[in-house]
């Protein structure tokens, strides 16, 4: 009966976090209660790994229990619009992702970049062509001319339409090389499509797909980047095969609501600035391919707008 | 080493007193959870992860395993004693198992259930355990349009649950179809039937349907009808079942055994799949196939070893792939990947120890599944002699917690209250409500399977009968409803004829 009983009360701070409590907390003494961190994905994502992680390391700095809650949905749009209309005071924070920014561009969920203050950009990394060791081409050169030579051949497994993975493929397309875009919603069947030979290549960020690259199963053919991804120096950039398509990097940030005062967005800053400091996020980011220097303040909140202009521009073409 | 060698191994590791303590604990909790009417396993799993952060990797995939396969079982406890489904794979388990409770004979059903629950369990362990490396190459051969033929069989089954009224059965199905269909869709991004309303655009998850229209529904008619709980005395039968009970149903073990460890492979399938195509071939089979939904012990054994049977089976592509096949498997992938172990072919090299460990608490929990099932199952039929009006007030506060928890949302709250008047009016005019709540579950998913397949052949819908694994399985799906169809469709030709 004992684990009943804990998971009720587990459930009942979870129903309390999100509740709106009469009266607001002074900035000063922020944070004297559990401050609610909603991962907009469900378990087991990038979104999750990177929100649990930050949760662990900023419960040390800020002394207080950072509960993470999933609200998966509309493509991250559910748990932001949890996020917005909560009470902007510090208590709920979440995780605002790039692929969810491109979705406002095409349409999806009543969020706009002006209803959140982006603390700081936390992950980035440039997405990649990867095919299966096992295919017919091996290089960008062969997958590319192969495409040149029969439009629409080459299947690439993707996130969907709309987002970055869609508008690199359109750009690749008005290059001459049309390539048939295959959304997969589950990330799980995605990753196995390719592996298993029933599409040609892979639209992924090198973090995502790295057990498979580790045990030889993918290979990462081009990389979408200004410059060589420095963990995989022999793969060539697109601008160097001819076609320039660069700043559809996927990133992952935590943000509040927009109107939180400017004293806890310091504090959360600072908490954040501490946890990507510590060695174990080192060790986090390293892994996953995902590592930068965070992103604060204005510049950080004007990546999110120039993201969701340049996306809403490319698929307005 | 051998594969025998590292599973000894494995089992040495397991039967340490904590790591055999971690597998105990997560049985119960999720024999408990998943027995609890809106608490499921996922909910129950996603709430023990953060537990899992102190923990070494092996043992907090043991304390997950345990849970997982617990849970699957657990649900079937409060849909034989009260009708009300724990978890959406021991759906099934309602249409003969509560039949039998009626009877009088809860506890003969709660002992076929957990034998043949643990039977499948245990041979899907040990598929995991031998011949995890082939099956590992076999589920990558299945794609779109396999998944998408599979999910066309599970809709098909629920023609078997029609007993005398398939019209109304397929309406009943359309409708969850519909209801699925709310939000934003899976490939284009376009949101149907949100009205504007942002949280519809995330749309009505089948959790919540399932506990408003069954945990609900039945609370309130329970409370409506006055119905009494107690489980009626002096059956004679209050020792369970005997041997010969076990023996007589075993036909049924083994096919709902084989579908479930075939449908469990399959990466995005899962349980409540499992367990219906099990009913729906079992019924086919079965020499009493028309009598199915009285209260027929084939029609509760089958899908009760296939939903535990695809708990093994699920595990392979995660543990040879890196690919979860389900939302339990999704969690647990969630568990190593915190702890820095990235499942895949890799990690059969770099620590076989683990993996092994694993199998062979796999092997251990569904053992020990017996035991701690018919201890709850003791527990749950004391609570039936509680007052009804004190019972339902539990339900209701769990459905609402449960609900809440799929995705903590209010607003699933008030979907998963207005299902529940819907399930109640259903069940007062006598709507079947089972067909629409797999009409939400595998609608989405057919509909997401068969725009990706068309997007992968260039809109060309021939390649759901050019791939051979995905056309025997449509072929299947055609003689299961000309099977089923075959009396009714006899009496009009026979009435032509003459």
């Amino acid at each position: 009966m004992k684990s009943i009983i804990g998971k009720v009360t587990l459930c009942a701070t979870a129903l309390l976090g999100t509740m709106a409590f009469a009266g607001s907390a002074a900035a000063q003494d922020y944070p004297n209660r559990p401050v609610e961190l909603i991962v907009t994905f469900g378990p087991g994502g990038g979104a999750d790994l990177m929100g649990r992680t930050m949760a662990q390391l900023m419960e040390e700095s800020l002394g207080v229990a950072i509960p993470v809650s999933n609200v998966g949905g509309a493509s991250g749009n559910a748990g932001l619009t949890q996020l917005r209309t909560n009470p902007a005071d510090g208590y709920t924070i979440g995780t605002l992702i790039s692929l969810t920014v491109a979705s406002w561009a095409s349409g999806l969920g009543d969020n706009k970049p002006e209803d959140f203050r982006v603390i700081s950009v936390v992950q980035s990394s440039p997405s990649f062509l990867f095919v299966p060791t096992s295919g017919p081409h091996q290089t960008a050169e062969a997958l590319f001319d192969f495409a040149k030579a029969n439009p629409g051949a080459i299947t690439v497994a993707t996130s969907g339409y709309g987002t970055q993975d869609d508008v690199t493929l359109k750009l690749l397309s008005n290059a001459g090389i049309q390539m048939e875009n295959v959304p997969f919603q589950a990330p799980a069947e995605r990753y196995a499509s390719p592996i298993g030979g029933h599409t040609s290549a892979i639209y992924e960020e090198p973090g995502d797909v790295a057990q498979f690259i580790a045990a030889g199963q993918l290979a990462p053919v081009v990389v979408f980047a200004k410059e060589r991804h420095s963990e995989f120096p022999d793969v060539p950039t697109s601008a160097e095969l001819g076609i320039d398509i660069s700043g559809l990097d996927n990133y992952r940030s935590i943000a509040v609501a927009a109107g939180t005062s400017d004293e806890i967005v310091a504090k959360l800053e600072a908490a954040v600035a501490t946890a990507t400091a510590s060695d174990e996020w080192k060790a986090f980011c390293a892994k996953t391919y995902t590592c930068i220097t965070p992103v604060t303040g204005d510049a950080a909140q004007a990546m999110v707008s120039d993201f969701r202009d340049l996306i809403a521009a490319q698929l307005a073409n | 080493m051998s594969a025998l060698e590292l599973l000894g191994g494995g089992f040495l590791a397991a039967f340490e007193l904590w790591a055999f303590l971690t597998i105990v604990t997560g049985l119960l909790i999720g024999v408990v959870a998943g027995a609890l009417p809106g608490i499921s396993f996922v909910n129950a799993m996603a709430m023990a992860l953060p537990f899992t952060y102190v923990m070494e990797p092996t043992q907090s995939m043991l304390f997950l395993g345990g849970i997982y396969v617990g849970g699957v079982f657990g649900g079937s406890i409060s849909a034989i004693l009260i009708n009300v489904p724990g978890t959406p794979a021991s759906l099934p388990a309602t249409w003969d198992g509560y039949p039998m409770t009626k009877r009088g004979e809860a506890k003969r059903a709660l002992t076929i259930a957990v034998t043949a629950s643990a039977t499948g369990g245990l041979v899907s362990a040990l598929m995991l355990a031998f011949l995890s490396a082939p099956f590992a190459s076999f589920a990558l051969k299945f794609s779109q349009p396999e998944f998408f033929a599979a999910t066309v069989l599970g809709l098909v089954s629920v023609i078997a649950i029609a007993k005398d009224q398939p019209v109304i059965t397929m309406v009943s199905l359309l409708l969850g179809i519909v209801v699925g269909t709310v939000g934003v869709d899976p490939l284009y991004g376009q949101a149907r039937f949100s009205f504007g309303i942002p949280e519809m655009e995330s749309g009505i998850r089948f959790v919540v349907v399932m506990i408003g229209l069954f945990a609900i529904g039945e609370v309130v008619d329970l409370l409506a009808t006055n119905r009494d709980l107690r489980p009626k005395k002096a059956d004679g039968k209050a020792v369970g079942a005997r041997l010969k009970d076990i023996l007589y149903v075993k036909g049924a073990i083994l096919r709902g055994t084989g579908i479930g460890c075939m449908i469990g492979l399959i990466p995005g399938a899962g349980a409540t799949p499992g367990a219906v195509i099990a009913y729906g071939i079992e019924k086919q089979v079965s020499k009493r196939g028309d009598k199915f939904g009285t209260g027929i012990e084939e029609g509760l054994a089958a899908p009760e070893a296939a939903k535990n049977a695809t708990t093994g089976a699920a595990m392979v592509p995660l543990l040879t792939l890196g690919i979860p096949g389900s939302a339990a498997t999704a969690i647990m992938l969630a568990a190593m990947m915190l702890q820095g172990v990235n499942p895949g072919p890799l990690l059969f090299i770099m620590d076989p120890s683990m993996v092994y460990t694993i199998f062979a608490a796999m092997i251990i929990a569904n053992v020990l599944m017996i035991g701690a099932g018919i201890g709850v199952a003791q527990m749950f039929s004391t609570l039936m002699r509680t007052p009804p009006a004190i019972l339902a007030a539990f339900i209701i506060v769990l459905s609402v917690i449960g609900a809440y928890g799929v995705r903590n949302n209010i607003f699933d709250v008030y979907v998963c209250l207005a299902f529940g008047v819907l399930g109640w009016g259903m069940k007062r005019v006598g709507f079947p409500s089972a067909p629409l709540v797999l009409g939400v579950i595998l609608g989405p998913l057919a509909e997401r399977y068969f725009l990706t397949s068309l997007a992968n052949s260039r809109q060309d819908w021939t390649v759901f009968f050019t791939r051979p694994i995905s056309a025997t399985i449509l072929c299947l799906a055609l003689v299961f409803i000309l099977w089923s169809l075959a009396p009714g469709l006899k009496t009009l030709f026979l009435r032509r004829r003459s």
